[in-house]
């Protein structure tokens, strides 16, 4: 099989099994592509309420910062989550047809992108709701090409390893929670200085940064941000895409 | 020309590998050493080939190791020893209905199951009408196919797989699908395949079906081949437990 071939049959399936699954969480629900909604805008109702008048005030525009920051990383936290598991929910196709492993991870960040575009149409409408200009989205999506590089590799690496430990599911549910906690999604970090060196360490910290500062605050990221942001997308998918290539071949064995 | 060569195959399994893999019980292990593990050889030594406009049989009681040999061909297993030659497109059917979506209709499962088996848009376009025709299932295309019956299911992925393109067909127990007008129709179309210098290898335990269509055949015997040769006198053989041309 040649590589071209291998590279098409991936994405041709990809985006097809991406299809599928975003049409299986929707049809039959009643409120289908609301349930995407619904859990953003709780979330946020909620944490604003709770945080508007403590820490609301030492930040501008702190309802968009906050849905922003939400948005962000509900889609790092269903992709990552979901691919974990991916290797032993597609069991029966693993175990019978030679089809480019990637192509499972790949669909879930597909079909959560398209989740994620719903969300983002909300956040538009906050924005004019609360009379900024959202100009800034259209930069938005250079942005979201880079995250997504970062969250499939670090996929990658969770659905590998995840058939070697099972344990991991749980693992990562934990972990997942402490990083959102760690990040700055309702809080600002401010002049914390030991949080702010934990937070370099933190991915998610610059994609959510550089997005607030282009959708919500109409400013250049630093460079040094930026630079990081790539730094962290490609050595994330150039790991994840080594570990998983260097797995895969036991995947049907293992399951 | 032979679409398969399959040289000294040999593929051992670690049986009991499963205890240990929760974090704790690795962790736990270090402590306690390792765990000895039983090694079995699912396939050791396997010798054959198979030529293009062929139907191929692989005959065996369960566990003998003829599923892991089609995985193997097909690239999904690992192979521990032996050389695998392929020249072609496989194309694998091992779970009939292990690609398809419950929740879907025809539609979406056939492009679904159509890329998994490398087809491109165009193609399954193209090929969307005869795939429904040869299922016979023109008046269910808008149904969710949780409401087929199995049958129905199993020629859908049947029809699938041999509209896929495929140099070589690997088949595990599904020689036999539907009732007996699409079993006659099934076996037509392979016959209609190996015309056009295709090769079909299947697993089965029907040995009528693989006495009446099959051209030439294997036993297998906890990993190695027992017998070999002309299908009818192979499955003679192995009903009769008379093994006497030995590999």
């Amino acid at each position: 099989m040649s590589l071209l071939y291998s590279v098409k049959h991936a994405i041709n399936f990809g985006f097809s099994l991406a299809e599928v699954q975003f049409k299986e969480r929707n049809e039959g629900s009643y409120l289908g592509i609301l349930w995407y909604l619904l859990n953003p805008i709780l979330m946020f109702g909620l944490l604003l309420l709770i945080f508007y008048d403590r820490v609301g005030g030492e930040i501008k525009h702190y309802p968009l910062y906050l849905l922003l920051g939400i948005i962000i990383f509900n889609y790092f936290q269903r992709v990552t989550t979901e691919s974990t598991i991916c290797i032993p929910v597609n069991k029966g196709i693993i175990k019978s047809v030679n089809f480019p492993r990637l192509a499972l991870v790949g669909s879930i960040v597909i079909t959560h992108i398209f989740s994620h575009f719903f969300e983002i149409l909300l956040l538009l409408l906050f924005l004019i709701y609360y009379k900024v200009s959202p100009v800034g989205i259209i930069v938005y999506p250079i942005v979201l090409i880079f995250f997504s590089l970062f969250v499939y590799g670090i996929s990658l690496m969770l659905a590998a390893i995840h058939v070697y430990f099972i344990d991991l599911k749980h693992i990562w549910d934990f972990l997942a929670r402490l990083i959102w906690l760690g990040t700055p999604i309702f809080y600002p970090i401010g002049g914390q200085k030991r949080l702010f060196i934990v937070n370099l360490f933190n991915p998610i910290y610059y994609y959510m940064t550089i997005s607030r500062d282009i959708i919500i605050y109409h400013e250049m990221p630093p460079l040094w941000m930026i630079a990081g942001a790539a730094f962290y997308s490609i050595m994330f998918f150039v790991i994840g895409f080594l570990v998983f290539s260097k797995l895969k071949n036991k995947f049907a064995e293992m399951i | 020309m032979n679409r398969v060569t399959v040289t000294d195959l040999s593929k051992q399994f670690k049986i009991g590998f499963h205890k240990n893999q929760s974090a704790l019980g690795r962790f736990t292990s270090l402590f306690s050493g390792i765990e000895p593990k039983k090694i079995i050889w699912a396939l050791k030594d396997v010798t054959f080939s198979v030529k293009e406009g062929e139907i191929f049989a692989v005959i065996g009681n369960n566990g003998s190791g003829k599923s892991t040999l089609l995985r193997i061909i097909a690239g999904i297993y690992d192979k521990q020893g032996g050389e695998v030659q392929i020249s072609g497109k496989i194309v694998s059917l091992m779970n009939l209905t292990a690609g398809l979506r419950e929740k879907m209709r025809v539609r979406e499962n056939i492009q679904l199951c159509g890329t998994l088996f490398g087809l491109s848009n165009r193609l399954i376009k193209e090929r969307f009408d005869s795939i429904v025709a040869f299922a016979e299932l023109e008046d269910f295309l808008n149904t969710k196919i949780y409401q087929f019956s199995d049958g129905m299911k199993e020629r859908l992925a049947f029809s699938l797989a041999i509209h896929c393109d495929a140099d070589i067909l690997l088949l595990d127990e599904v020689f036999g699908v539907g009732d007996q007008d699409f079993r006659i129709k099934s076996v037509k179309k392979m016959y209609d395949l190996i015309k056009q210098r295709k090769t079909i290898l299947l697993v089965s335990h029907n040995l009528d079906l693989v006495e009446e269509y099959c051209h030439r055949a294997i036993v297998l015997e906890r990993g190695k081949i027992v017998a070999s040769g002309n299908a009818r006198a192979v499955v003679d053989r192995y009903r009769h437990h008379n093994y006497d041309i030995k590999q």
